[in-house]
């Protein structure tokens, strides 16, 4: 991979930190869903074909670890012109959802093509990302930014977020919100500004509380409220995950070993509740290391984006990396019970093409930035 | 570089990293001071809840003691019911249903009925899968058949279920007791009983009072719900389970009573004829209950629940509506007036104060005049001496005698006897009677206490009210010559396999201060009572039964006023008939209590069954001896044991 680099331009050296944790990570992910799924080898009630997914995964890490590698041998810089148009092509995917969707348990997200889905929600992340990092890079203004300015940046997220509802998926949407502010947080923006959109926020997510939201939505949120109010219905998934976490102890139960999970208590485990699997297997010191290792990660992008040597860079790898903290963030939060549960993967753990293929486009974009840094 | 200096000012977002760094340490270390709380502090709870969801309980049943009478016989026991259920989903009605009404021998009636609710419960998604009872504790045979043709009838089944069996029924049922529902406030109040929802314990008599040795406690055994990939399950039980996830249940007490049946069947026998009333027996020598029969009865097999909860409800209703109130012990739990079988306590109270001289006569005209009031005599008497008096039961001695002797000198003589307290049976809530004194006439009555009151209470009259047993227990003392006992209805609990755990001795409750002359005295008039040809038992007596005591004909209205005819008043307001006596009357070994409720006389209605009662008694007795005197029955007991 170095000498391809060296090949292509001068001679960047490859971040070595961010590629050893990006692969750390993919085989802890891989083994922890090889777990995760034992409890369905030899199934015959429907769910055998989980015990297999592992496989699977690999596959699609080496798709993703083959995309991240291409993504990150071109010049970010090139995204810059290219952005708009794969927002566009994006945008057209998730609308294409509603006429080519099927659905997953009464929502809309995925579309199938020949033996496989995907998820577009999934692959418009790093698409918004990098059009509001484009918008960021051509908006030159030194003095502090008011709502007026933001408008346009919150326009590109605001209309995918608006289709994604539709879906409709929360959790997706506020990985787009938060991400997009996240990269606008790095901007100097007018305290007044800020709260106003705090406001402004607020009465939009009562207006989407009473309009916008689905009952199972909004099940999931009173519950987490208040969990024990409903321990058999909604509340069981987050119940059981947090039994499953705090089953595991100091050291935890050991490999393969986790009752919650081997006895099928964990509720998908294989995409929303992975960490509860890792978290009852390894205990809590095995989770404070998978801790250090998103933390790492989330620091390492805010690293890469400082030493960035234009605004472009250092906006995409902002927003990159706040795409993999964000998704750590909610999936972490969601499993230990301190979240609502909405949905969203954790990174490189959680089972799905369209999710690891995302992730590591986004690591390679990273990458890109890291290797084409000042000084 | 090309790039560089265009608009590429990096330096505004500088500033800004070390608060996205900061946000993302502090997030992160938020979520590790959740997991150190989730997994190390509370870790033990959440273990808890996880072994909770793999392993799973069952309860291992345990079995009710047997209560036994005295000579051995079962009195409680358990058996099972079986009932009939159908999976409404399953039942083919057209060529199955048939088939079942045939088996079941149902009439066509009540196939119908079954046949609709089943039906309609086939119409409901959730319970058309569940099986729904349709016929509680079919016999034997059928339950037989129904087992038999099991594979033709898709659908049916025949569960059988613990319930608890009274082989005499009726007999003695208000001691025995009978077997409740647990209810919710015993669940929630008492957890460490142990009792779930669904159980049964013992609601009255000796069944509820003993419940905790009866009940025994129920096992458990612990195991992994599901089994899951090719782990052994052993080893999963080794890892989850450890020791004890097993525990065997341990069977009830078995108790034997003191209560004799077959002195309690004859009892029945000998109040056959008589609506309602209660016979106590108590072996004078012990204390110890040997009959204690309350009627009307109850059916404790089926308001225990073998028949099902409509048959209980039902029994109930009938129960609760009845004016003769069946479900009440009248043995303990009521309290009569006396009557005359209080006259020779009155007697002892007379003679310990010295006011009456045993040759005293007293001229009975038919009554007595005192104050504005005459008091009325069971007829005209003349001159009658303290023997005679008790013998004729006279009532005019016993008012002259009131007139003189204060009424708390009455009643402290009745407390050391035993009235007016409860007498610590422990079985059943006790009515505990009543020796009024001359301060609760004075509450009672506002401050105006009038000798008329003195007069009655010296003939077991006016407020003065006892229970049967408390009677039974008083002559017991007179009987033994002063020796008050507790009364004792178990006499030992034993394990299942009949190794004795524990045995009542008798329990003295106290020694009346008593002159043994006076007490002779008195005891020589209640022999005369049955010997005498002027006795008021005479009448009643049978020949060869060797029974000494007194009547007694309690007013129970001023409707039926004394010497009026009983049968012209109504049932209510007529007179309760008693008596109250020791066999045999020589060195008394029984102490024989007839109440027969508003019976009339007591000479004409409770003396014959008493008598009967103890002419059965000394059969069994000499019966008794025979056989255990016979080698041959020596022998077979060597064998049982």
């Amino acid at each position: 991979m170095a000498r391809f680099m060296s090949a292509a331009r001068g001679a960047p050296h490859i971040d070595m930190p961010l590629l050893l944790v990006v692969v750390v990570l993919s085989a802890m992910g891989v083994v922890n869903l090889y777990s995760a799924t034992s409890a369905y080898v030899g199934d015959t009630s429907g769910h055998g074909a989980l015990a297999g997914i592992y496989v699977t995964q690999i596959y699609w890490i080496v798709v993703g670890l083959l995309l991240a590698m291409l993504v990150a041998a071109i010049d970010y810089r090139h995204f810059e012109r290219l952005a708009p148009i794969l927002y566009i092509g994006g945008l057209l995917m998730l609308c294409s959802v509603f006429v080519l969707a099927t659905d997953v348990r009464g929502s809309s997200r995925w579309i199938r093509l020949g033996t496989f889905t995907f998820q577009p929600s999934e692959f418009m992340k790093p698409l918004i990302v990098l059009m509001v990092a484009r918008h960021i890079q051509n908006d030159a203004k030194v003095e502090e930014r008011t709502l007026v300015d933001l408008a346009t940046p919150l326009f590109f997220t605001a209309v995918p977020v608006v289709l994604v509802m539709l879906q409709p998926d929360l959790g997706t949407s506020l990985i787009y919100l938060m991400s997009t502010l996240t990269m606008l947080a790095i901007t100097r923006i007018r305290t007044g500004s800020i709260i106003w959109g705090a406001a402004l926020s607020t009465g939009a997510s009562l207006l989407m509380w009473n309009f916008g939201m689905k009952d199972y939505q909004k099940a999931r949120i009173t519950c987490f409220i208040d969990p024990l109010k409903d321990k058999q219905g909604t509340g069981w998934h987050a119940f059981q995950a947090q039994t499953a976490i705090g089953n595991g102890g100091l050291t935890g139960e050991g490999f393969m070993q986790g009752t919650q999970n081997q006895f099928r208590f964990l509720p998908d485990q294989h995409s929303d509740f992975p960490f509860a699997v890792f978290a009852e297997e390894f205990g809590f010191l095995g989770c404070v290391g998978l801790i250090l290792l998103y933390g790492f990660l989330s620091i390492w992008a805010v690293h890469i984006a400082s030493q960035a040597k234009d605004r472009f860079g250092a906006a995409l790898a902002i927003g990159s990396g706040a795409v993999i903290f964000w998704h750590a963030v909610f999936n972490l939060g969601m499993s230990m019970g301190v979240l609502p549960v909405v949905g969203v993967t954790l990174p490189l753990f959680s089972y799905g093409g369209s999710s690891l293929v995302t992730m590591l486009f986004c690591l390679g974009l990273l990458m890109s930035v890291s290797m084409r840094r000042s000084g | 570089m090309a790039t560089l200096g265009q608009r590429s000012d990096v330096g505004e977002f500088r500033r800004r990293y070390r608060w996205l760094v900061l946000f993302i340490f502090s997030i992160f270390s938020l979520f590790v001071v959740r997991l150190f709380l989730m997994q190390v502090v509370h870790g033990d709870i959440h273990e808890a809840q996880a072994r909770r969801n793999i392993i799973g309980e069952t309860r291992l049943a345990t079995t009710r003691g047997v209560i036994r009478d005295a000579q051995g016989k079962v009195l409680a026991s358990n058996r099972p019911s079986y009932n009939v259920y159908v999976v409404p989903k399953q039942l083919d009605f057209e060529k199955t249903w048939p088939l079942v009404v045939g088996y079941m021998k149902l009439d066509q009636q009540s196939a119908k009925d079954i046949e609709a609710k089943v039906r309609e419960l086939a119409l409901n998604q959730r319970r058309a899968e569940q099986q729904a009872l349709i016929r509680v504790d079919v016999d034997r045979d059928i339950m037989a058949t129904l087992e038999t043709h099991r594979d033709e009838l898709l659908g049916v089944r025949v569960l059988p279920a613990p319930v608890r069996a009274y082989p005499y029924g009726e007999l003695g049922a208000h001691m025995l007791g009978y077997m409740r529902e647990v209810d919710a406030e015993i669940l929630a109040e008492r957890p460490e009983g142990g009792y779930r929802a669904g159980d049964r314990l013992g609601a009255v008599g000796v069944e509820r009072r003993w419940e905790s040795y009866l009940k025994g406690q129920r096992g458990f055994r612990r195991f992994i719900m599901k089994k899951t990939r090719s782990e052994r399950i052993e080893d999963l039980e080794d890892r989850y389970l450890g020791e004890g996830h097993l525990q065997e249940p341990a069977p009830g007490r078995d108790i034997s009573l003191t209560v004799d049946i077959e002195l309690e069947k004859s009892a029945e026998q000998a109040m056959r004829g008589h609506l309602a009333g209660a016979v106590v027996i108590v072996d004078v020598r012990t204390g110890r209950v040997l009959a204690a029969l309350s009627k009307p009865s109850f059916n404790p097999n089926v308001v225990s629940g073998g028949s099902g909860k409509a048959a209980v409800q039902e029994a109930f209703n009938r129960y609760f509506s009845d004016p003769l109130k069946p479900t009440l012990d009248r043995t303990i739990s009521a309290a009569y007036p006396p009557g005359s079988t209080y006259k020779p306590f009155t007697a002892l109270s007379g003679l310990e104060a010295g006011l009456i001289q045993p040759e005293g006569e007293v001229d009975c005209r038919g009554g007595w005049e005192y104050g504005k009031r005459y008091f009325r005599c069971t007829g005209v008497h003349r001159g009658v001496n303290l023997h005679e008096a008790i013998v004729q039961s006279c009532n005019s001695y016993f008012y002259e005698l009131g007139t003189r002797i204060q009424i708390d000198q009455l009643a402290e003589l009745g407390s050391r006897y035993g009235f007016g307290a409860g007498t610590g049976v422990g079985v059943n809530p006790e009515a505990r009677g009543r020796m009024p004194t001359r301060a609760w006439y004075t509450r009672r009555y506002k401050g105006a206490f009038r000798g008329g009151f003195t007069l009655l209470a010296a003939i077991g009259q006016g407020a003065t009210t006892v229970n049967v047993l408390q009677l039974a227990l008083a002559y017991g003392a007179l009987a033994n010559g002063g020796t008050l006992y507790r009364p004792q209805v178990v006499r030992s609990i034993e394990t299942s396999d009949g190794t004795v755990v524990q045995d009542f001795p008798p329990r003295v409750r106290r020694m009346v201060e008593v002159d043994q002359p006076k007490l002779d005295m008195v005891r020589a008039a209640m022999v005369d009572v049955v010997l005498d040809k002027k006795g008021t038992a005479h009448a009643g007596r049978i020949e060869g039964v060797d029974l000494a005591g007194k009547t007694g004909t309690a007013q129970v209205s001023q409707l039926a006023p004394r010497g009026s005819d009983q049968a012209s008043v109504e049932y209510f307001n007529r007179d309760h008939a008693w008596f109250a006596g020791f066999a045999p009357a020589q060195s008394p070994e029984i102490a024989v209590i007839v109440l027969v409720e508003h019976g009339g006389g007591g000479g004409k209605n409770a003396v014959p069954v008493a008598m009967r009662i103890v002419r059965d008694w000394q059969r069994m007795k000499a019966e008794r001896l025979n056989r255990t005197a016979s080698p041959d029955a020596k022998k077979e007991k060597a064998g049982s044991n």
